[in-house]
């Protein structure tokens, strides 16, 4: 079970990845970058994950004297807290800037931006 | 093509790379020390239910402290990218009306998704949910708002001063714990109370309504510094 | 106590706050008050931790202990990081506060959070906070880019968010396996854990290393250093640099010493890359960034040395960093105040002579000259690398940083010598004040590195603070200047004078005397001659302290000074900039070898005397004496190595032609002395290196003499003349016997009375006539008498006839020769004596005698204060031809301590040695005898001779193109050149302009792999961490 999403999660991310290589187009970019983010948020999640366990409140369900033996990791819960939130954030900052690009030149080539090298 | 297959090679060669991270994974039987004491000690110490809420909130609180700071800076740095070089946009073309139906529904169904995002927030430390998932409902409320009235313009001051307010707020009861408690973001400043209560758990609703409130506020005022763009 | 947590807490309440604030003066403010809050709070803990003994302290937060809730810590490293990055961070607010009111409180909100962030970086300890404070400085970072007027900067926005996602990408896989594999993020939780997880740490290391710009992954910061405001440019550079940095430290104590090699791999590549692909660069701010990368890249490689480096790593450390932060700031400081990118344009600085001084203090800081903390740093580190026996990586830490000194100073040349372009400065006091406070901080640093170094404190050094006091009294008038420098140097000289041994002091009258008395001809400058006394005195007390020096860290540092105050002197000439460039980065060269050598010799040795140079044995030593043997050669420009004397000491001004010729020189043959005493004869790989030296010596000899008589230009001629002359006395050293090392003694004294003398006087005739070719010159023997009587008296001393001094300098020599072994290089030496005749003559015909120039007819003598030293040499050349034995004769017996056999014996006026015997005063007068007789004849004979006026010879025929070409003067050794040409055939500046166009054309070709699209970058960037990972797993 872990491994199916481990991978599942590493495959989004290399998938993610090659798109954002390969895609010229700004906004392409941005969503394969979201594509791989989503890939890394399933690793981070399949990494916590314990079989037979429960999610870790404490309730009627799981009183506190047995959690330590009745629920799953949480600190990869509060990672991924984390690293969805910085996604967001860097997804809408991504957007802004292609925005503002467009504006610029009224492409979104990737290719078009390239005044600044060597 | 030759680029595309460039890019697979090297894909390719990460994945390689990644793989025995794969292959050598081999889920944990038992919780490792640090999840073991949070299991263990969280009820007592902190009195929140929801173990993650309180790794968010508490123990790794300086993270989420951040993680509020990098929605705050995303949000000015929207606004600043979107604000840079624009000379006044004098209205773009008139914009046909929203129908009655979805004028009447939005306003409708805005404040109970509003509400719902507050229930989110302010039981964080009991159920599942809190201040980012909290603050998200509320601010999918104002792109509902937005969407349904295009033309509306959003009032940028109330986001501002509700995004100042509660960052300004947090970073007080960050600072108060170092003070009166254990240290920087302890949440026992208040009494941590019975473990289950709407009341309990210390500072630790007051924080995630605050985070829910500031959140909120940030993607509000991302959605609506991106939805003024659309008038070009 | 302050917690560090004010740190966070303050910039982020700051940051919050802002958004209530309306006026944008207020909110600018706000800022400022906040970020001072910071900078007060981490000074305070520099305090606290650096004085006052406190102890580091951990913070725990949530009230909960490590691993369990993110901890901090603050030590020293930790404060003193911190108070740079608040500083920058304030000074960069200030220096770009129009813009941050301009664009409101957001970006103030932005550049809060950055700075907190930085601050984050370096005090967590914790490895998911750490990647949350990377990720809120990335996305600061986009947001402070677009601060910029540039328009690019948009784009370099994106290319950098693009690559931050695949580093953040990379880093939270590591994170979470790490956790998995160790149970925890607390960093020194994952030290201690027992198994490390191998490949996830690796992509947190690679990911921290991505953030440190490494080659080739690093177009994107090269495209933000670029096109951001510079203010911004100089927080990246020195702020983020730093934290960045500290961070790939914290994971390096994590990981242990397996780590410890790819982090210099990959640092060393990034600093030999980044300083190389800096050559074409015309851009100052892309400049910077390539500079800022490679200094980085250096840190980061003394990082994966810290193994070795054990107690002196934060030393060395920090003092590269702090270079790095004070200068690179500084000069993106600077960079705002320039309204033009060339990197000519920054010649509009010399409207304002402080903004040169901190120019100059940046570059020195950078290049790690002394006294600033990157020398204190260099030394160090070299001695440690050398003892180890990282050689490879010590040279190329080397060449880096000659690589580095080589565009540095030439964009300072630029700055000193290109015209200004149209627009100006933007002088506004919110510039002025960080790069002022950049330079205070820059000599503060100098202060503390030198207090907290194991060796002397530089700037302890009374001529060296002598020197840096003229930079405070350059208000002064030249006169005034000029007083005081002489009174200085003949005061020093006076005070250390019992603490010379005979041969010293045969150095220490010609640097310090002698320099005093070449000074005189300075009086002739009027106004106030801003930056002539700062250099010429920084010169001179880098030679004070030479032949002072002890040990080879005084007497390294000592070198430097002396070649960095030589370098400004000289790029003071008119045309002198490329000049003054190949000198530098010759010098510079030549010192690096000096300092491997030293530190090869030292092997760990904190501190090691010079004199105990003579108990290294094979196989070291023969290394050692190579190495300083061509660091000296350098200096005296031997053949091969001496492309840049001619031009330098050409193109100099009047009266600073004699100080480089006459007095600089003897710094190297001073070397060179001290290097042969101590080390006598070494063998390498069956040569005899001394033999190697004597063969080098007679082709400088030959070939410079050569090359002179060549020349036009009578400047040029005495600067090849100057080849010859120190290739006779080299030869007289490698003799390695005591008569040949008398006649090199000889050569040191004559060559700075003659040459400083002829410099003077042809000097003063250029001043007068415009010119210093000299077919467009003749005749002016009337007009100027006393400089061709000054020339004439220096071109006999030269010449070795009798009866001036030349002759017993000739004589020793000859007695010399006859008892050394190796007859070839002999004769060639014997030969380049007739050589020397030829183009003295042409000195003394061509532009004295002759016809009179019809645009020279109104000449006048050479100034006064030109004439007065010059005068002051004909007497000294006089007496010292009569009486040689007064400075010989102690220097003989002192000899005769070192080198035994075969000296001279005194008696009375005679002089006796094995072959025969000099009486001077006999001589002289029989000379004198036959000069009157002779004279007296030839008025006789010529006594009804008519007298022609200059006009009457009629040319008839039409102007050629080139008029020169029908001079007699023109081209005068036209014959000779047909015969012996192939001989001056450029071949060593050939050579050396292949290396550096070959250096260049590499360069320019590999810096086209930063194509400028986000997505190559991004494709870099993966290539690196496949190809690291490979080169790990390869190990």
């Amino acid at each position: 079970m872990a491994h199916i999403a481990l991978a599942t999660g590493f495959l989004l991310f290399l998938i993610g990845l090659y798109g954002a290589l390969t895609n010229r187009n700004l906004l392409r970019m941005i969503v394969a970058f979201t594509v791989a983010d989503a890939g890394i948020n399933v690793v981070i999640v399949a990494v916590g994950h314990m079989r037979g366990r429960t999610a870790p409140i404490l309730d009627g369900a799981v009183p506190a004297a047995e959690a330590a033996s009745r629920i799953i990791d949480p600190v990869p819960q509060a990672l991924v807290l984390t690293a969805i939130v910085i996604g967001v954030g860097i997804t809408a900052l991504m957007l802004a800037y292609a925005y503002k690009l467009y504006e610029a030149r009224r492409s979104l080539d990737i290719g078009k931006f390239m005044e600044l090298k060597w | 093509m030759i680029r595309r297959a460039a890019a697979l090679a090297l894909i390719a060669a990460l994945g390689a790379l990644l793989l025995p991270l794969l292959l050598g994974y081999h889920p944990d039987e038992a919780l490792n020390l640090t999840a073991c004491y949070y299991a263990e000690r969280t009820a007592a110490d902190l009195g929140a239910a929801n173990i993650v809420t309180a790794i968010v909130v508490t123990y790794r609180g300086l993270d989420t402290l951040g993680e509020v700071t990098v929605l705050f800076l995303s949000a000015a740095v929207v606004g600043l990218v979107l604000a840079r070089g624009r000379t006044a946009t004098t209205g773009g073309r008139p914009r046909l009306p929203a129908g009655e139906l979805l004028t009447t529904g939005s306003r409708l169904l805005a404040p109970l998704i509003m509400l719902l995002g507050i229930y989110i927030f302010v039981n964080g430390h009991l159920t599942p949910g809190g201040g980012f998932q909290g603050g998200a409902v509320i601010a999918s409320g104002v792109l509902l708002l937005l969407l349904a009235e295009p033309g509306r313009r959003l009032g940028h001051r109330v986001i501002a001063l509700v995004e100042s307010l509660s960052g300004l707020a947090y970073v007080a009861i960050g600072v108060a714990g170092l003070v009166y408690a254990g240290g920087f973001l302890d949440n026992r400043i208040l009494p941590i109370g019975t473990l289950g209560e709407l009341a309990s758990a210390g500072a630790i609703p007051v924080i995630y309504s605050l985070i829910g409130l500031k959140v909120g506020a940030e993607f509000s005022s991302m959605l609506a510094n991106l939805s003024e763009t659309e008038e070009l | 106590m302050v917690s560090p947590l004010v740190l966070i807490a303050a910039p982020l309440a700051g940051a919050f706050l802002l958004g209530l604030v309306r006026c944008p003066r207020a909110a600018l403010a706000v800022t400022l008050a906040t970020l001072g809050l910071a900078a007060a709070a981490a000074g305070w803990w520099v305090w606290q931790l650096g004085w006052a003994g406190a102890e580091a302290v951990e913070v725990f937060t949530a009230g909960t202990p490590p691993p369990f809730a993110i901890a901090l810590r603050m030590g020293l490293p930790e404060a003193a990081l911190t108070l740079v990055i608040t500083l920058t961070g304030l000074l960069s607010a200030l220096h770009m506060q129009d813009n941050l009111a301009e664009t409101g409180h957001r970006a103030m909100a932005v550049l809060l959070v950055a700075v907190m962030a930085y601050c984050g970086i370096v005090l967590t300890r914790d490895l998911f906070n750490l990647f949350v404070f990377f990720e809120l400085a990335a996305i600061a970072t986009a947001g402070l880019i677009l601060l910029s007027a540039d328009a690019r900067a948009l784009g370099a926005g994106f290319k950098y968010l693009v690559v931050s996602q695949v580093i953040s990408a990379l880093l939270l896989i590591g994170i979470i396996f790490t956790y998995h594999a160790t149970g925890t993020l607390y960093l020194d939780g994952i030290a201690a854990a027992a198994a490390k997880p191998a490949l996830a740490f690796f992509l947190v290391f690679i990911a921290i290393a991505a953030e440190l710009k490494p080659f080739p992954a690093n177009g994107w910061a090269l495209d933000v250093y670029e096109s951001s405001h510079p203010a911004f440019s100089a927080l990246i550079s020195a702020a983020a640099g730093a934290a960045s940095l500290y961070a790939a430290d914290k994971l390096l104590t994590v990981g242990g010493p397996a780590w410890l090699p790819a982090a210099t791999a990959i640092g060393i590549v990034t600093f030999v890359a980044g300083n190389l692909l800096a050559l074409p660069q015309g851009n100052d701010r892309r400049l910077l960034g390539y500079s800022s990368v490679a200094q980085i890249g250096l840190v980061l490689a003394v990082a994966g040395q810290r193994d070795v480096l054990g107690e002196h790593y934060h030393f060395v450390a920090f003092g590269l960093l702090a270079s790095h932060a004070v200068a690179k700031a500084g000069l993106f400081w600077l960079s705002g105040m320039v309204a033009e990118r060339g990197l000519a344009a920054w010649a509009a600085l010399r409207a304002r002579p402080p903004l040169i001084f901190a120019f100059a203090t940046f570059v020195a800081m950078l290049a790690g000259l002394p006294p600033f903390p990157g020398f204190y740093a260099k030394w160090e580190l070299v001695r440690v690398l050398a003892a180890e026996g990282r050689l490879v990586l010590l040279g190329l830490i080397l060449f880096g940083a000659l690589l580095e000194a080589g565009y540095l100073f030439r964009w300072f040349g630029f700055a000193l010598k290109r015209e200004p372009s149209g627009e100006g400065l933007a002088c506004a006091p919110s510039k002025g004040i960080p790069v002022l406070a950049a330079v205070l901080a820059a000599w503060g640093l100098a202060w503390q590195w030198g207090d907290a170094s194991a060796q002397a404190n530089l700037l302890l050094g009374l001529p060296l603070l002598f020197a840096l006091a003229f930079v405070l009294l350059d208000w002064l008038p030249a006169w005034v200047k000029n007083t005081l420098a002489i009174a200085g140097l003949a005061a020093w000289f006076a005070l250390t004078l019992g603490q010379y041994d005979p041969l010293r002091l045969i150095f220490a009258v010609i640097m310090l005397a002698g320099g005093a008395v070449t000074l005189l001809a300075s009086y002739h400058a009027h106004g106030r001659r801003i930056g002539f006394y700062p250099s010429a005195m920084l010169m001179y007390a880098g030679l004070a302290q030479l032949i002072l020096a002890a040990d080879t860290f005084s007497f390294f540092a000592a070198w430097e000074i002396l070649t960095v105050g030589s370098y400004f002197l000289i790029l003071r000439g008119r045309h002198s900039e490329p000049h003054a460039l190949s000198y530098i980065v010759f010098s510079l060269g030549g010192a690096f070898l000096i300092l491997a050598g030293f530190a090869v010799a030292a092997d760990g040795a904190a501190s090691f005397a010079v004199a105990d140079l003579a108990t290294l044995a094979a196989p070291v030593a023969p290394w050692v004496f190579l190495m300083l043997a061509i660091g000296f050669m350098t200096k005296t420009a031997s053949i091969g190595l001496h492309v840049w004397l001619p031009g330098a000491h050409a193109e100099a001004e009047t009266d600073v032609s004699p100080m480089v010729s006459g007095i600089l020189l003897k710094a190297g043959l001073f070397g060179l002395a001290v290097l042969l005493l101590a080390m006598g004869r070494q063998k390498l790989g069956g040569i005899d290196l001394t033999l190697a030296m004597l063969w080098i010596g007679a082709a400088s000899a030959l070939l410079g003499n050569l090359m002179a008589i060549f020349q036009e230009d009578a400047k040029r001629l005495l600067a090849y003349s100057s080849i010859g002359q120190m290739g006779y006395a080299l030869f007289g050293l490698a003799m390695m016997n005591h008569l040949g090392w008398l006649m090199a003694l000889m050569f040191v004294i004559n060559h700075y009375i003659y040459k400083s003398m002829l410099f003077l006087a042809v000097g003063g005739v250029a001043k007068r006539t415009g010119t210093r070719d000299m077919y467009r010159m003749g005749g002016l023997i009337n007009l100027m008498p006393l400089s061709f009587i000054s020339v004439l008296v220096g071109i006999i001393a030269m010449s070795g006839v009798p009866p001036l001094s030349g002759f017993g300098g000739r004589w020793i020599f000859y007695n010399a020769l006859l008892t050394a072994e190796s007859r070839l290089p002999m004769i060639l030496i014997f030969f380049s004596g007739p050589i020397a005749f030829l183009y003295l003559f042409r000195l003394i015909h061509t532009i004295f005698l002759g016809q009179l120039k019809d645009e020279h007819r109104r000449v006048k003598e050479a100034p006064f204060w030109l004439m007065v030293p010059q005068m002051i040499y004909v007497v000294l050349l006089i007496a010292f031809a009569l009486v040689p034995g007064v400075a010989l004769r102690q220097v003989d017996g002192h000899l005769g301590g070192l080198l035994p056999a075969g000296g001279l014996s005194w008696d009375g006026l005679t002089i006796t040695s094995d072959f025969g015997y000099w009486n001077p005063v006999a001589i002289m007068v029989i000379v004198g005898i036959i000069f009157t007789t002779l004279f007296l004849w030839l008025v006789f004979v010529n006594r009804r001779a008519q007298k022609v006026k200059q006009f009457n010879i009629v040319f008839a025929a039409e102007r050629p193109f080139r008029p020169e070409t029908t001079h007699f003067a023109w081209n005068f050794f036209a014959p000779y050149r047909k015969a012996l040409g192939f001989l001056v055939q450029p071949v060593a500046t050939g050579f050396w302009n292949g290396i550096s166009g070959g250096l260049h054309a590499g360069a320019d070709f590999t810096r086209r792999l930063y194509t400028g699209n986000a997505q190559t970058y991004a494709v870099h960037l993966l290539v690196f961490v496949v190809a690291v990972h490979l080169f790990m797993t390869g190990m």
